[in-house]
């Protein structure tokens, strides 16, 4: 391999993350104030200077040019530029909206800013990785960050609970993860995915497909994909709320860009050279099985944060719908992918800040029946849910509904019989999911309020709330200027 | 063409939505600056929406006033507006009623006066925007817009069950809606692979046979009829025919008044428009193969709405069931094909309309004085109201379809269209189905019943001795609710005694999509492909050729990058 000096630059983003996430642990270790939440500066900075980074390099590559960096270690392309941005933006108003959450449920645990920061360094990575190796740290830096982000709350049955299943699912899914990688390598003889497409027409073709189905099995984890889902509840709901907006807004972007790579990409792009038997087929399945379950179980909830769970496996299941349209070859794939990915992951963030908002010291309100009137009482908070809620629900004009508009069309696009099928699925789930969004709004708007809310406000929490509405918005009313991400 | 007069359309539908914003900033329980901004900007927009008939041309068929911006330009998304004779009544329907209805509704509307008025507002921009939109994108963007301030309508300021109707509302809507979507991506994406060309600008697929020289996109014949099934699950859902209006009931008796106002009077048109403007041009087929069962639906309809409005005691329950045996007979007239039943169709929206609205509106003002709808509750109100129960009595007369008023001439142009339709219509009428004649026949017993449950409600409640205690001491109309009252009945009578003017505008444009529509019959089966719309083979070839040669490129570039991933 050649080293080229250059190469650094382009890898600026992970460094300050990276960096800033060191800096962190180091500053928490000395750091002798009383109130830990004094470090999220520091957390917020290093988001900002990445997400700055990444723009500043978006602009600098041209639309379609890209660079392998570390001989095929990584790629920089404006994709992963665009991603990159989306993840450090989501990292940083993770680190923001965290403080009023640790003061008001008493968890202000320092270490969450340095985790949060390394944790995302893995995440960036995945954006960027075009080699098995990568890929495979990329996962475990991000997931194992994520792990212990979930059981932060040490005196918390539930967050206990959710961290070990989450991890022992985690680790299923690396074994899997690790062994398809194995059979891709057995099938190609090299771990580069530049040359693994290369060879694709040419490897053993039973190797190939068990080794991408296992891959597709082991990414299913990590996007919380029906059958492979039965984290995401416990774990959402068990992880202290600014975690859980981090986890459904961030990990899942992360993922699905690594798929973008792996599959999207390096497998795919064109009808799949391994025929029939390409993990699109699996794919499609799973999307549609993900879609449907993930909306009828949302239905039953009346937790908010775990309605928020189901909805955002069905999100996942659109993003499958996504990704096999791009393996199979549909022109907007990935441009229609970056896009549903950026509105997903503002829109759950404003969600799950309104849901740190509204609760309370030492109850966290999280029934919705305890949302009763908070239209009355909070008029700005609760339009901000309405429009994060309509948003995730596909309704027009926001940035959720043209996204869907967008991977629906992308699916119809690839001309294939499955993803007409799955599209059809997709967007009849789309008026089932409408009807537990509103269940939300209705008791918001609808209903009368119970007691006092008695919010807990800070700065951070308000301006993310207000920037995740507007951007939302935005996408919806304007959505020429985000489409341009994907490339 | 009138060039000119493209401003009106943008202008009417951005002052809506400007207000709505104006209004959510006057001060927070000042009720009666809110509605005193509504009355001022809606009324603006009514009178903007005049100066459409100054520039609209009675003679020409084909889209008017259109403006084009693009909106999104990588996926072809127009902001594309026109108005033609099917949509030009329909849009000053619109904006005639909403001043109405807000200024009915100053007592009905209590709390959050100023959330009303902005919903209200927005609602009316989304109406009128699904009546001018010449974009399938725009369209559905308008279309389910409207659903967000109808259910806050339902939901705040409704009744006891408010909850319940307002998600059925929503949910029944969305579902039709998002089939009508997948068959949308279908045809965009099909459109897009034939001419290169990605766009969902209406004009851009289909074109009228007046534009000549532009050509329009041929679906298969069986993608035609899956496609028009999706759009008139939508469109049926909205209208609503039988067996899909269980909705209807709930929404209108939950809503508050100014709602079911403007639910009846304009909501449930826009499923009739959306047939004649969406999916019957462009999936003429489709329409052909199902066009007999969506009648024989309209007639159990018409029948039906008919005699379960008879067996009600409620009022709202009433007139919203006689929406249902009304909007049957703008449902049959359409699927005819002839020019007076599709003229009839459209007349009959605009009078039902109007006198749906009045009925509603008249039901508001004594629910606001007696709190009850029950027709047992009431009985010699004449006595006590005779003011209003003369105006009410030709709201009711209208409604019933006596000639001289308006609901006399949509009635019959429907039925006299559907009677004549023997020949044209069907063109492949099953020989197991009900002729059109019959059909016509049987909705004819619709005028008697509505006649029949119309005057039974107003004799329980007008009528008879005045014996509950409670109706004693009723006031007679307001100024204001006079004020509400008297352009709608001077309208019922100017529609009644001449209808010319009226019909004379859309003549052309019905004749265009009449002869359209037969014309795209004609066309053979066979894959997705351009016609021109004179259908000559030579214009046909050059064009198949050119959007081959497209293909072909942007094949080559693909297979160019395919390599080179990423």
């Amino acid at each position: 391999m050649n080293f080229a000096t250059g190469d650094a630059l382009y890898i600026a983003p992970i460094l300050i993350l990276a960096l800033a996430g060191l800096l962190l642990v180091l500053a928490e270790a000395f750091y002798t104030g009383k109130d830990r939440t004094a470090l999220a500066g520091l957390a917020v900075a290093g988001g900002v200077a990445a997400a700055v980074a990444s723009i500043a390099l978006y602009r600098h590559l041209d639309p379609g040019q890209h660079r392998y960096l570390y001989g095929e270690m990584l790629v920089a392309d404006r994709t992963g530029y665009a991603l990159s941005a989306l993840l450090s933006v989501v990292i940083a108003l993770a680190a923001l909206v965290a403080p009023a959450h640790m003061r008001a449920h008493d968890w202000a645990i320092g270490e969450y800013f340095g985790i949060l920061l390394l944790a995302g360094t893995g995440m960036l990575m995945l954006a960027h990785a075009s080699h098995l190796a990568t890929v495979f740290l990329g996962v475990e830096t991000m997931s194992i960050g994520v792990y212990v982000m979930t059981a932060l709350r040490r005196r918390s049955r539930r967050g206990n609970e959710a961290a070990m299943k989450y991890f022992l699912m985690g680790a299923f899914a690396t074994g899997f993860l690790l062994y398809g990688m194995a059979l891709v390598y057995g099938a190609t003889g090299t771990t580069s995915l530049v040359a693994v497409r290369e060879r694709l027409a040419s490897g053993n073709l039973a190797l190939l497909t068990v080794g991408t189905f296992l891959m597709v099995a082991a990414f299913a984890f990590k996007v919380a994909a029906v059958p492979f889902h039965m984290w995401a509840p416990d774990a959402y709901e068990g992880a202290p709320t600014p975690v859980t907006a981090f986890m459904a807004a961030a990990v899942k972007v992360a993922a699905v860009a690594a798929m973008i790579r792996v599959f999207g990409q390096f497998l795919g792009g064109e009808k799949l050279p391994y025929g029939t038997l390409g993990w699109a087929s699996p794919m499609v399945v799973l999307a549609a099985i993900t879609i449907t379950v993930g909306n009828i179980a949302a239905i039953r909830q009346d937790n908010v944060k775990r309605m928020l769970a189901y909805s955002s496996i069905s999100h996942g299941g659109v993003l499958l719908v996504g990704l096999c349209a791009m393996g199979l070859g549909s022109p907007s794939g990935q441009s229609a992918l970056v896009y549903y990915l950026i509105a997903y992951a503002l829109t759950t963030m404003g969600a799950f800040a309104v849901v740190s908002y509204v609760g309370s010291k030492q109850n966290e309100r999280l029934g919705i029946d305890d949302w009763a009137g908070l239209a009355s009482k909070h008029p700005a908070a609760a339009l901000a849910m309405t429009v994060c809620l309509l948003s995730l629900g596909g309704m027009p004009p926001t940035g959720g509904f043209f996204a869907k508009w967008y991977v629906f069309k992308s699916a119809m696009d690839a001309q294939d019989q499955q993803l007409l099928w799955v599209t059809i699925i997709g967007v009849v789930n789309s008026a089932v999911s409408i009807f537990y969004y509103l269940k939300l709004v209705t008791a918001m708007y609808f209903k009368d309020a119970t007691g006092e809310f008695t919010p807990s406000r800070s700065a951070g929490l308000t301006f993310t709330m207000a920037l995740c509405a507007v951007v939302v918005l935005a996408m919806g009313l304007f959505p020429t200027t985000w489409l341009g991400f994907g490339g | 063409m009138n060039p000119t007069g493209g401003f009106v359309l943008p202008v009417i539908l951005a002052l809506p939505l400007l207000g709505a914003l104006f209004v959510m900033l006057t001060p927070r329980g000042e009720g009666s600056i809110a509605r005193g901004v509504g009355l001022v900007v809606s009324t603006a927009t009514f009178v903007m929406s005049l100066l459409v008939l100054r520039y609209f041309d009675g003679k020409a068929a084909g889209y008017q006033l259109t403006t084009d911006a693009v909106w999104v330009k990588s996926l072809g998304i127009h902001m594309k507006l026109g108005i033609d004779g099917i949509s030009l009544w329909l849009v000053l329907l619109t904006t005639f009623l909403t001043p109405l209805t807000l200024l009915a509704a100053t007592k009905s509307i209590e709390k959050h006066v100023r959330e009303f008025v902005a919903a209200f507002l927005v609602l009316e921009t989304g109406m009128l925007g699904a009546f001018v939109s010449l974009d399938l994108f725009v369209f559905y963007v308008f279309w389910e817009v409207m659903l967000i301030p109808m259910y806050l309508l339902i939901g705040i300021w409704g009744g006891q069950r408010r909850l319940y109707a307002s998600i059925k509302f929503v949910l029944y809507t969305m579902v039709g809606s998002l089939l009508m979507l997948v068959a949308i991506f279908y045809l965009y994406v099909q459109h897009g692979q034939v001419t290169g060309i990605y766009t969902t600008e209406l004009t851009h697929i289909t074109e009228t046979g007046q534009t000549l020289g532009l050509a329009h996109l041929v679906l298969p014949h069986d993608a035609q009829v899956w496609c028009f099934a999706a759009f008139a699950l939508a469109f049926a859902i909205k209208i609503p025919l039988f067996p899909l209006h269980t909705w209807l009931p709930d929404a209108h008796v939950e809503a508050p008044t100014p709602g079911s106002v403007i639910l009846a009077g304009v909501l449930l048109k826009l499923g009739i428009y959306g047939f004649i403007r969406l999916a019957m041009p462009l999936f003429p087929h489709g329409a052909a193969v199902l066009a007999p069962y969506i009648a024989i639906l309209a007639v159990v309809g018409i029948v039906y709405g008919a005699v379960v409005a008879f067996a009600q005691d409620d009022v709202k329950k009433l007139v919203a069931y006689s929406s249902v045996s009304h909007l049957g007979f703008c449902a049959i007239g359409l699927f005819s094909l002839t020019v007076s039943g599709i003229e009839g169709s459209i007349y009959a929206m605009l009078s039902h309309g109007l006198t749906t609205g009045g009925l509603f509106l008249g039901i508001g003002m004594l629910y606001e004085r007696r709190h009850t709808r029950r027709l047992a509750e009431y009985g010699g109100i004449w006595k006590q109201m005779p003011v209003f129960s003369g105006l009410y009595l030709i709201i009711v007369m209208g409604s019933a379809g006596l000639p001289g008023l308006s609901g006399f001439v949509g009635e019959f142009l429907s039925l006299f269209g559907t009677f004549n339709a023997g020949d044209t219509f069907p063109t492949n009428w099953p020989h197991y189905l009900p002729s059109p004649r019959l059909l016509a026949a049987i909705s004819t017993t619709g005028v008697i019943l509505g006649a029949i449950y119309l005057l039974f409600m107003f004799q329980k409640v007008f009528f008879g001795p005045l014996d509950k205690a409670k109706n004693g001491h009723l006031p007679d109309l307001s100024i204001r609710e006079k004020a509400v009252f008297l352009p709608l009945v001077v309208l019922i009578f100017v529609l009644g005694f001449f209808p010319r003017p009226f019909l004379a505008k859309m003549e052309p444009s019905v004749k265009a999509f009449i002869a359209d529509y037969h014309e795209k019959l004609a066309e053979p089966d066979g894959p997705a492909r351009m016609m021109n719309a004179e259908g000559s083979p030579d214009a046909l070839k050059a064009k198949l050729e050119g959007a081959a040669a497209k293909l072909d490129a942007a094949a080559a570039r693909l297979g160019g990058n395919a390599g080179g991933q990423p």
